[in-house]
């Protein structure tokens, strides 16, 4: 499975290398020649300890810094009830790692023998193993990560008995979907699916007997690999801001054939090898684009030949109005793929760039290293499967946000067009914006901490925080976290905005923590109406003055002068403060919204 | 002149290949702990594609005998 920090030129992980570089780490952080930036506790109901350097080899090639404790061996119920004593020191993210034959033994035996109630049974221990997540849960306010459980492997059964086939399938299968309908219930726990890792390489050959009847550590070494690298995969994918944009090439690409030799009708693309696996790939890009990821095209071609194609063959799935922008021309992709990224209002290191030829991907690679580009397979039956794996857009959860941001890509493009016969302040008052600022509810926290790990130009302070820390601020006395819905006529943008605030004690000062805009709300003095808001609020909780910081990034030039325009002076280093009396108030064409004011007090 | 045995040791238990002799123990070298041990066993099955049993794993109580076990399998330039 390819990581995404892996950068051409490194060889490839495998066990080996994994077990190196992380010998070498653990060798920088004892003698202190390196600090961890995340730390990891693991409970497992069997011995976890050759997962340790898999799990972090794959971090440490991912970019992330990670120390790694294990709990106490088959103790996952004393570990969710009293992490602080098992993971001295404190850990950012716990793993509970269990399968079926350690946590039910007696049950799954008794269920293999006949006894009509051991299923039952079975359901209550796990039900006992839930509440004990959901304890940890509330104590602990980092990331949760508890495993789908793999086949039974170490049982007096088999799973391809002919006497009683399915027995222990039953038993496994209605387990794991108690299991994720129990852990669902209890906010921001993660699954790790272990029985769809065991499915792609086999139960066989996910099981080793020697190591277990000699450690009781029952996973081939290979199983123990990837288990890392999926566990990596995951935890490196909570402090990563998502790819959000394919960059695609066209002629034996999106099709086979080059459509300037070729012409439409000697395309391949459809229902016959090979066009059908084309076809597929465009299928897998729609599919991807309804998870917020937006199509582009780079290729150097006649524009009016490639737009014929998409118009006019029977083949294609995917249509022009699919591709949020494009640049068809005979200029270098390296000088196209900022326009692009230009037209859609976000940064090229959000891009994914995809080509079937090998000179324009190193050349890219060499020229804009922030691109993951990808070389498409040259063999058509390659395609998806090749595909289909790329960790590039990995992301835990999928708000609806992303599944609309290309629609409103399509709002935005008509909103420009609106743009081009007004003047700014005329077209201002012509879009009718709203701006809605509420305390964040918890369905929304998702939501939120993506933009927090998202957002880079209008973001003043830049700290990023995973979606654990931000439900512990949410929840404390002194904080508050702000979301900020933006609508105007043409649509919804959605939930582009967040604040977090910490009161003084006292009340009579608000700081501004954390304050920061979508890209896709600029431009519209929303930011001048989110600050109105915010001192609004204050102003009701007895506040006098605002407090806030600009730290600069390599990215946030556009909030740079956000502070000084808005009634703020320099207080000291990086901080500024303001008397609420000289915040300016909200742009006249804004409707600003506090739907809470009346409900919240204290 | 370093043998095969011994650079399999030196990569996974990451003690410099001079110091890995026959009398290497997980007595006297506090790198061959119990999760080394496993990985020490994963190790010399893929580099001498052998697959050993765990009565001979069990007996593998130092680079010596590791090498006594190997050479019963048939391997002689260890």
């Amino acid at each position: 499975m390819s990581s995404e920090a892996a950068q051409p030129g490194t060889p490839p992980m495998d066990p080996k290398r994994a077990r190196a570089l992380w010998r070498e780490w653990t060798a920088n952080m004892e003698t202190g020649a390196a600090t961890p930036a995340l730390r990891i506790g693991i409970a497992a109901t069997f011995t976890a300890n050759p997962l340790v350097p898999y799990l972090g080899g794959h971090l440490l090639e991912a970019g992330v810094q990670p120390a790694i404790q294990l709990g106490p061996y088959h103790q996952l119920f004393q570990v969710c009830l009293d992490h602080r004593s098992h993971f001295p020191g404190g850990v950012d993210v716990i793993v509970l790692l269990w399968r079926i034959e350690d946590l039910m033994t007696e049950e799954v035996s008794a269920f293999l023998h006949g006894d009509p109630e051991a299923l039952g049974r079975a359901l209550g221990r796990l039900s006992s193993f839930g509440q004990a997540v959901a304890a940890l849960r509330s104590a602990f306010a980092g990331t949760i990560i508890v495993n789908l459980p793999p086949f039974p492997s170490t049982l007096p059964a088999h799973a391809l008995e002919l006497s009683n086939p399915g027995n222990l399938g039953a038993f496994h299968r209605t387990i794991t979907s108690a299991l994720v309908e129990q852990l669902s219930r209890i906010e921001g726990v993660r699954l790790l699916d272990l029985d769809a890792l065991q499915r792609h390489h086999g139960v066989a050959g996910s099981f080793d007997a020697r190591q277990w009847y000699l450690y009781h550590q029952p996973f081939s070494d290979r199983f123990l690999f990837e288990t890392g690298a999926l566990l990596g995969r995951m935890i490196a994918t909570l402090r990563r801001a998502p790819r959000k944009c394919i960059v695609l090439d066209c002629d034996n690409t999106l099709w086979g054939g080059v459509v300037g030799e070729d012409g439409v009708g000697g395309l391949q693309i459809g229902e016959d090898f090979p066009g059908w696996a084309y076809r597929d790939f465009q299928k897998l890009l729609l599919r991807w684009r309804q998870q917020g990821i937006l199509l582009a095209i780079a290729s150097k071609n006649n524009e009016a030949d490639v737009w014929e194609v998409f118009e006019k063959h029977s083949g294609m799935a995917l249509k022009r109005e699919h591709i949020s922008a494009w640049q068809i021309n005979w200029e270098p992709k390296a000088e196209n793929i900022p326009k692009i990224a230009k037209a859609l209002n976000i940064g090229t290191d959000s891009l994914v760039f995809i080509d079937d030829n090998p000179m324009e991907i190193d050349y890219m690679r060499a020229a804009r290293p922030e691109v993951h580009s990808v070389l498409m397979p040259e063999e058509p039956a390659d395609i998806l499967p090749a595909m289909r794996v790329l960790a590039a857009f990995d992301r835990l959860e999928i708000t609806k946000e992303d599944r609309g941001r290309a629609e409103m890509m399509r709002a935005e493009q008509q909103r420009e067009a609106a743009l081009s016969h007004l003047s700014k302040e005329d077209f201002l008052r012509d879009l009718a914006l709203t701006v809605e600022l509420f305390p964040a509810p918890p369905e929304e926290l998702d939501r939120i901490a993506q933009l927090i790990n998202k957002t880079n130009q209008f973001n003043l302070s830049t700290i990023r925080r995973s979606v654990d820390e931000v439900r512990v601020l949410a929840a404390a006395p002194l904080h508050r976290v702000y979301g900020l819905r933006v609508a105007d006529k043409f649509g919804d943008y959605g939930l582009t905005g967040v604040a977090i605030i910490e009161r003084s004690p006292a009340k009579q000062r608000w700081t501004i923590d954390t304050l920061l805009l979508s890209c896709r709300v600029l431009g519209r003095q929303v930011e001048t109406a989110f600050l109105a808001g915010l001192a609004a609020d204050a102003l009701e909780d007895g506040a006098h003055e605002l407090f806030a910081s600009f730290v600069p990034s390599a990215k946030n030039a556009p909030a740079a002068s956000f502070l000084p325009d808005h009634g703020f002076t320099v207080a000291e280093g990086h901080a500024w403060r303001a008397a609420l009396t000289s915040i300016p108030p909200g742009p006249p064409y804004i409707n600003l919204l506090r739907p809470h004011c009346e409900t919240i007090s204290a | 002149m370093t043998t095969r045995i011994e650079s399999v040791f030196s990569e996974v238990l990451g003690v410099p290949v001079d110091k890995i002799n026959d009398s290497t123990s997980p007595e006297n070298t506090s790198e061959w702990d119990s999760l080394q041990a496993m990985n020490l066993v994963v190790a010399l099955e893929e580099a001498f594609d052998i697959k050993l049993s765990t009565k001979e794993i069990v007996s593998m109580r130092s680079v010596g005998l590791v090498r006594k076990v190997l050479r019963t399998k048939g391997i002689a330039d260890v």
